[in-house]
């Protein structure tokens, strides 16, 4: 027990010098000791993991420590207001995901996407259709095939309103012509849910969140709306194979204040390009199915932009905005 | 029988027994403060989990759950603020107690339900997850929807003798909760273009607002206030006696059945635990009328039950990954930073990891007791200070509690404008249970019913055709009609024996 005891305090002391950052400095010169990372997702969400594991391994290429800030609040809101009104120098940067062009075009916060410049992306988050392990579903056809029989045929399950999976299966239903109620949920948790019990009969997420259940049996995947296979599951097709011409880019990356100097975008796009080709991150990622989807500045920019314009004419359209 | 050996494997050769009782108690130190929620205090822990042990790490983070689960009551009894949204139903008759100089033995009486509560959800998460995980999947949204009226109905029976006003505050109630995001279709509601109302009114910021600053409000607003002090006030934690324990079987087994089943449900949670079963132990009681002014039944049954949830809301989560609450979303994440996948296969895979997490959790639901008796006394020896110290303490505790969560000054704004409501209410009457019921029960029903219509393209019959639903909402009928005949023949006696008197 002494011992035990002795290991929780010294495992307790790691956690606190980790909490306040010491991370190896290498020799590389970025002008700051330490970098904020901000990010609207709280401890143990998707984003906030995914920042966590990447500046393990990206102090050492950038050069500085890493400290990553939950503020959470206005689904995202108040976290960009820090990061847009923060000096532009480069000690303060935001994880980016759709959340934030989201929350952008739905609540209209005082400080938008727009107040701020996107400074690399990293990876795209596979999006993938399922159905239940028992489901007769084995692909898009015939799940469009079988919505033709009455308009409750079929039931589609997404997750938030807002979210960029509802505007995915829209977006598939326009296109394949299927008919059937689109249900939105509060989150991913209550989708799975409704579609292990039958109450949809099939849903969009992403591979982490459903990878107990895949393995299991208990939920299969049908599509990936990706642009190739994914490593981990070749046999499952993508949508664009299957004649639908829909890949969904969930971004993951960084942006920060506008209008940071020259130097500061040079330094992330080397880093972030050097991280993904670290080895052990690199274990860390594929085993979460993330795809690396390195954009320099200039081109998360216009990408960013892209997807905010295509956002918010789906937000338009389904009268979720005026 | 080899999960024994495991669990002792991990209580002797890891620190999780040391994490369980010190996750106990920054857990009841964090429910006790209102404003730090138990999913904020496991939050705040977090970081210092990332490198221990996983089963170190979620031991601890578990052991905050149940510490601050029972915390919540603390502040609810002694200063009329639930630390906690499920301790919203402790704090009716909890601070009457303490009005009447029982502040000990409420405390007691909330300590030792909570701690029962808190084994018999740990021994079912223990024997039954599997067969518990299937509950999760019996609740379709006609169910949930049909859960919420059940819920609803308990405003009939929570405001009798001003049926009425207790409508009233329900139906606004119901309607505060309409405020933000629309649940299914994302358009924003009644939120004129505050970013801050997105998320709609968290109802724990009413709740604080309703209970503890109008209690403020009106304390201060009697005359000679600062001098008025509580006679014979108990300085000491008095632990329920035997006769006492044996009044309080029936309203703990209560409390513990509703918080088994309601732990499982991902999305219902301890409040509404909390609430029913405080409900329930007034319908099945044999003194009924003493709820509302300081019943030690009252106490019992939302205490056991808030306590029995933070056992059975492990069940969905460990076995489909699906957190029914912030908190377990916290415990969520905590497993999968330490590569732990919950899901079907976690029990076969990780089973050191299983049986290790609840034997961990048996160690904090015993330290529990032994905790809350230490930190007890000097909790009552605090709000025996003089009147003007006190009340500005608290004020401050309120508004640094509120302010910490969002750190936001429009949090502050709401719990002044529902103090001054609350006030109000007071001085006109109305009951704030069904106010509060309905705000936290509006999002569960709208988003239900309208989802439910949704899958049917409205046809109203699904609530009849699932058997789930179908069931619930002939409770709920039974309920109503129930105590309106109670109240109908109470009115007739009345009259008779007036009759016979004139």
């Amino acid at each position: 027990m002494t011992l035990s005891f002795r290991k929780f305090v010294t495992s307790v002391a790691v956690a606190a010098s980790m909490a306040t950052m010491a991370l190896p400095v290498s020799a590389q010169t970025y002008p700051f000791d330490s970098v904020v990372l901000t990010t609207h997702s709280s401890p143990g969400g998707g984003t906030d993991v995914f920042l966590r594991e990447m500046t393990r391994y990206l102090g050492k290429y950038l050069g500085a420590n890493f400290v990553v800030e939950n503020v959470r609040g206005g689904s995202g809101a108040k976290a960009m207001a820090d990061i847009a009104t923060a000096p532009a120098d480069g000690a303060r940067f935001y994880g980016t995901t759709p959340t934030f062009i989201n929350t952008s075009l739905l609540s209209q916060p005082e400080y938008t996407f727009r107040d701020m410049s996107g400074v690399a992306n990293v990876f795209l988050d596979p999006q993938v259709v399922f159905v239940r392990g028992a489901s007769p579903f084995q692909n898009l056809g015939e799940i469009v095939e079988a919505s033709k029989a009455s308009e409750t045929a079929v039931k589609f399950g997404v997750t938030t309103p807002g979210s960029l999976d509802r505007q995915v299966m829209e977006q598939f239903k326009a296109i394949t012509g299927a008919q059937g109620p689109v249900v939105t949920h509060d989150g991913g948790g209550e989708l799975l849910i409704s579609v292990l019990n039958g109450t949809v009969d099939l849903g969009i997420g992403e591979i982490q969140e459903l990878a107990a259940q895949i393995e299991a049996g208990e939920v299969r995947v049908i599509t990936t709306y990706t642009k190739e296979r994914l490593g981990n599951m070749p046999d499952v097709p993508t949508a664009t194979e299957q004649g639908i011409d829909l890949v969904v880019n969930k971004f993951r990356g960084i942006a920060g204040p506008k209008n940071l100097p020259d130097e500061i975008y040079a330094a992330w796009e080397t880093a972030i390009q050097a991280v993904l080709q670290d080895a052990e991150f690199k274990e860390w990622y594929e085993a979460q199915s993330l795809v690396p989807a390195y954009m320099g500045h200039v081109e998360y920019d216009a990408f960013l932009a892209d997807f905010a314009t295509e956002q918010e004419a789906f937000l338009k359209q389904y009268g979720i905005i005026q | 029988m080899e999960g024994i050996g495991y669990a002792w494997t991990a209580l002797t050769t890891t620190p999780a027994a040391f994490a369980a009782v010190a996750g106990v108690i920054w857990g009841i130190l964090g429910g006790a403060l209102p404003g730090i929620s138990p999913s904020i205090a496991m939050a705040l822990l977090l970081p210092f989990t990332y490198s221990m042990e996983p089963i170190t790490a979620i031991v601890l983070l578990a052991a905050v759950y149940v510490g601050a689960e029972y915390g919540g009551s603390i502040p609810a009894i002694l200063i009329r603020t639930p630390g906690t949204n499920a301790a919203a139903a402790t704090a009716i008759d909890g601070y009457e107690m303490k009005k009447q100089g029982l502040a000990g033995e409420a405390l007691g009486i909330s300590l030792v339900s909570g701690v029962i509560g808190g084994l018999i959800g740990w021994f079912f998460l223990v024997v039954l997850t599997k067969p518990l995980a299937n509950v999760a999947l019996l609740f379709t949204p006609p169910a949930y929807f049909a859960l919420g009226v059940l819920g609803l109905s308990v405003i009939a029976s929570l405001s009798s003798g001003s049926l009425i006003k207790g409508l009233m505050a329900g139906i606004v109630g119901l309607m505060i909760a309409t405020i933000g995001t629309d649940p299914l279709s994302g358009v924003n509601r009644f939120t004129f273009g505050s970013p801050d109302l997105l998320a709609g009114i968290p109802f724990i910021l009413v709740m604080v607002g309703v209970f503890a600053v109008s209690e403020l409000l009106e304390q201060a607003g009697k005359r000679g206030w600062a001098r008025a002090t509580e006679e014979e006030a108990q300085t000491r934690i008095k632990l329920p006696n035997w006769a006492m324990m044996k009044r309080l079987r029936k309203p703990q087994a209560i409390g513990s059945g509703i918080g088994l089943f309601e732990g499982c449900m991902p999305g219902a949670g301890g409040s509404i635990a909390a609430f029913m079963s405080y409900n329930e132990a007034r319908r099945w009681s044999k003194n009924p009328e003493e709820f509302g002014k300081g019943s030690p039944e009252a106490i019992a049954a939302p205490e056991s039950a808030n306590n029995t949830v933070a056992g059975t809301a492990l069940v969905p989560m460990l076995s489909f990954g699906i957190p029914g609450s912030n908190s377990t979303a916290i415990l969520l994440g905590g497993l999968l930073i330490h590569g732990l996948r919950p899901g079907p296969l976690l029990f076969e895979q990780n089973p050191d990891f299983i049986y290790g997490l609840f034997g961990g959790l048996l160690v904090a639901n015993i330290s529990l007791f032994f905790v809350g008796i230490l930190i007890l006394s000097p909790a009552i020896w605090l709000v025996n200070r003089p009147k003007p110290y006190l009340m500005a303490a608290i004020y401050a505790l309120i508004f640094s509690g509120i302010y910490s969560i969002h750190h936001s000054l429009f949090d502050l704004y709401i719990v002044l404008l529902a103090g001054g409501v609350g006030y109000l209410m007071r001085l006109m009457g109305f009951p704030f249970l069904p106010l509060v019921l309905g705000l936290v029960l509006g999002y569960l029903i709208e988003s239900n019913y309208r989802r439910s219509l949704l899958l049917t393209n409205g046809d109203h019959s699904v609530f009849l055709n699932d058997p789930v639903s179908l069931g619930l909402l002939i409770t709920a009928l039974v309920f109503v009609v129930g105590s309106a005949a109670r109240d109908y023949q109470t009115a007739r006696k009345k009259r008779q024996g007036s009759e016979t008197a004139a």
